[in-house]
């Protein structure tokens, strides 16, 4: 019988635990890793395949991944399906929870956009009076965010305002095309910003976990890894009341496990974290674990055309690039239609231009999509979504998992304030097309589902007072000394921003703070 | 015998019991069943079968749509999808019969607003024309459509019930057939559409959702007879 006591055990091995595991073992800590699922090897575990050689002809095989709006049939067997891993809703109010159990998690699979969060996040009460002020700043945050860019190879150019600020990049000084040119000219009446995109290079293609974080933990033969294993709850030490370890279930066998550890890291997911939780029964004093849940709103756009560049006449010096719009709204104005604000991605290409944007089919439809080719222009929102307490996760005892682990109930939804700002971000993409001289193709002001954007955050609060949050400013329970949650559940408020570079920044602090505190055995 | 010898024989005779014994207590692997375990024989060397996916050998048989639903859904494919230049269509990709497969796979919302959409084309080409939409000419078929058609963004298409029935077939008839094999052999380097292909991942290690679906609680085609009532063949030698 084994009687192990590991020093920390991590749950999750994404962005967070990844940067838990390699700071703490670095610091020479003893650490376990669970992760829910197996690992992935693409040398195994793929093949490049045309469509028709698949079941579904590239279809996404019915009635699987319903709400995983970015599943095809080609990574169908990526995502986690809601069969096996079911949560509930109200069906009037929809949630995309989308996940990935591979090891790694979901930094195996993201769009690499590296935004800082600025002092208009970090103490937003204090510009307009909603919500709370985390308990940290830019200033506070600035040091491990310029660590973690070096890490992921973050390129981008020094060109942010106040809300988007400057970090350690790889420069980027290739010049705007023309097309990219004339939408920052006609972007100037809106006063709005357009800067260079910002996005992780990583290494050998991959910005990831697997690939930047856990092999410099995994070479100081500090870390322990297990795969497949599911855990099931926290266990407590009835002498001290804090949680020293877990049980789990292996994901294949249904072996049930357990495991001990003086210091519990909870970097499953913004909403497995909190599951567990609330599974577990601890942590929760203020009453606040589940509340406050927040993403971006995500799928309002425009679709337009450079008509320069049709009929085979694009150029890479007309066409080309990515640009990012930092918010706008909200920041020296004051918008009456709704608060904080939201970002426009945009990006040139010389692509064909899909087919949905023309109203006609058949040898019409072909015409257009030649002389289209080559010429696409678009603009996407990732707009801010305000913490509300109502806007929560609970468990659901009535339903359970494969592994009968009680699931979560999502009850959340979007307000007018989003939906104005929705509206707005359309309406100014628009007009700040047409100004440029593009054709716009089609548009959406209608968002996608909360949860959509994958980039749930909240539900674990952190700030000063316990009362009013689940977590201190370094991530640490206010109710538990030895238990951290370091993944994006801390958030206190959304931001516009992609929240993978906060979240790095936060698991490296508050890993570097614990790995301080266990050397001067305070935990 | 001299004394050597004596000791010598008595000596064996002491410890081979106890020689076999200590062989026997090592457990030897029983006998093998067959020439060769059932397992060991494939090896990288080995060469793989060449197969073809049934497309365009094997037709797919009709379960979903009724016949007169799956006569409006070919005129549709043909109207919306004819083929083009050396493309073919979507009747040369087959792409009715695999929408009757993959709509008569899908949740109950799919494939109601299929079949009501369809139903609709042909009243009100019954309406209008006095003739099935399956036998109306394009210009007739266009009078029906064409109102309806819009454009639209990604995962938004029209809510309108005429609209979201004729753009969501529209894309579904150009998805299923540029990803069909027709498509892809008939396309050459230079095309600006190349061949639907990815990157495909396979299952990642048994899934356990296979253990709860509804058809692994199914039973199983054949159940092993219990022992006793299972007589065992006996074959003259």
């Amino acid at each position: 019988m084994t009687n192990e006591t590991f020093d920390v055990l991590i749950i999750g091995s994404g962005h967070a635990g990844g940067m838990a595991a390699k700071i703490l073992s670095e610091s020479g800590i003893r650490c376990l890793m669970l992760n829910a699922g197996p690992v992935a090897d693409v040398a195994r575990n793929t093949e490049h395949k045309p469509a028709y050689e698949l079941p579904y002809r590239g279809f996404k095989p019915p009635g699987r991944l319903e709400h995983v709006f970015q599943a095809s049939e080609f990574n169908a067997n990526v995502w986690v399906d809601e069969r096996e891993v079911p949560y509930t809703f109200d069906p009037a109010h929809p949630y995309n929870w989308v996940r990935v159990r591979l090891f790694g998690g979901r930094s195996l699979f993201w769009s690499r956009q590296s935004f800082r969060l600025s002092d208009y996040e970090f103490k937003g009460k204090s510009h307009d009076g909603f919500g709370e002020d985390w308990p940290i700043s830019h200033a506070d945050l600035s040091p491990y965010y310029s660590r973690v860019e070096e890490i992921f190879q973050v390129a981008g150019a020094m060109d942010g305002p106040p809300q988007m600020p400057d970090g350690n990049y790889v420069l980027d000084n290739e010049p705007w095309s023309q097309s990219m040119q004339r939408f920052i000219a006609a972007g100037k009446p809106f006063n709005m910003p357009v800067c260079k995109q910002r996005r992780a290079l990583g290494r050998d293609g991959l910005a990831s976990s697997v690939n930047l974080l856990l092999p410099d933990a995994e070479k100081t033969g500090k870390l322990t890894s297990i795969s497949n294993a599911v855990v099931r709850e926290l266990t407590i030490d009835k002498n001290t009341g804090l949680p020293n370890g877990c049980h789990f279930v292996d994901r294949l066998s249904r072996r049930e496990m357990h495991v001990k550890a003086r210091v519990v890291v909870l970097a499953a997911g913004t909403l497995e974290s909190t599951r567990l939780l609330l599974n577990s029964k601890v942590g929760n004093s203020s009453g606040l674990v589940g509340r406050y849940l927040m993403d971006q709103v995500y799928g309002p756009g425009v679709t337009c055309s450079v008509p320069e560049a049709r009929n085979g006449k694009a150029t890479k010096e007309l066409m080309g690039g990515g640009a990012i719009v930092p918010r706008f709204r909200n920041i020296t104005t004051k918008n009456d239609a709704f608060l904080r604000g939201y970002a426009l991605n945009v990006t040139s290409r010389i692509a064909p231009v899909d087919p949905r944007n023309f109203a006609a089919y058949g040898a019409e439809l072909q015409r257009k999509l030649e002389e289209y080719h080559g010429s696409s222009f678009h603009m996407t929102m990732m707009g801010e979504v305000l913490g509300r307490y109502e806007n929560h996760v609970r468990i659901n005892k009535s339903k359970a998992d494969a592994w009968g682990i009680p699931v979560l109930h999502v009850e959340t939804k979007y307000t007018e304030n989003e939906y104005n700002m929705a509206k707005d971000a359309v309406e100014v993409g628009s007009a700040v097309a047409e100004a440029a001289g593009f054709e716009v193709l089609s548009k959406n002001v209608v968002p996608n589902p909360p949860g959509y954007s994958i980039h749930e955050v909240g539900t674990c609060r952190m700030g000063d007072d316990p009362k009013h949050s689940v977590l201190n400013k370094w991530c640490q329970s206010h109710d538990h000394k030895n238990l951290f949650v370091v993944d994006g559940a801390s958030f206190t408020s959304a931001g516009w921003q992609n929240p993978t570079m906060t979240i790095l920044a936060l698991s490296m602090r508050a890993s570097e703070h614990l790995a301080g505190e266990m050397s001067k055995r305070n935990i | 015998m001299l004394r050597r010898d004596f000791v010598r024989a008595v000596v064996s005779v002491s410890f081979a019991p106890r020689l076999l014994l200590s062989q026997q207590a090592t457990n030897p692997a029983p006998p093998l069943p067959a020439p060769v375990p059932w397992t060991q024989g494939l090896n990288p060397k080995t060469p793989l079968p060449h197969t073809e996916v049934p497309d365009g050998i094997a037709e797919t048989e009709q379960h979903f749509f009724t016949a007169v639903q799956m006569a409006t859904l070919v005129r549709l494919s043909d109207v919306l999808l004819p083929p083009i230049g050396n493309k073919p269509g979507a009747l040369q990709a087959e792409t009715p019969l695999f929408l009757d497969f993959l709509i008569g796979s899908s949740p109950t919302a799919r494939q109601k607003m299929y079949t009501d959409g369809l139903n609709w084309l042909d009243s009100e080409s019954q309406r209008r024309h006095k003739a099935a939409f399956a036998k109306l000419d394009a210009t007739q078929a266009d009078s029906i459509l064409k109102p309806w058609l819009r454009s639209w963004m990604s995962d938004h298409p029209p809510t309108e019930s005429h609209a979201e029935f004729v753009n969501i077939a529209h894309e579904d008839i150009r998805r299923a057939t540029v990803n069909s094999k027709a498509w892809s052999d008939v396309l050459s380097s230079d095309e600006q559409m190349p061949v639907a292909a990815g990157l495909y991942w396979y299952p990642i290690e048994p899934d356990v959702y296979a253990e709860s679906s509804d058809s692994a609680r199914m039973p199983a085609h054949v159940i092993a007879a219990p022992k006793a009532a299972h007589a065992m063949p006996v074959y003259p030698r």
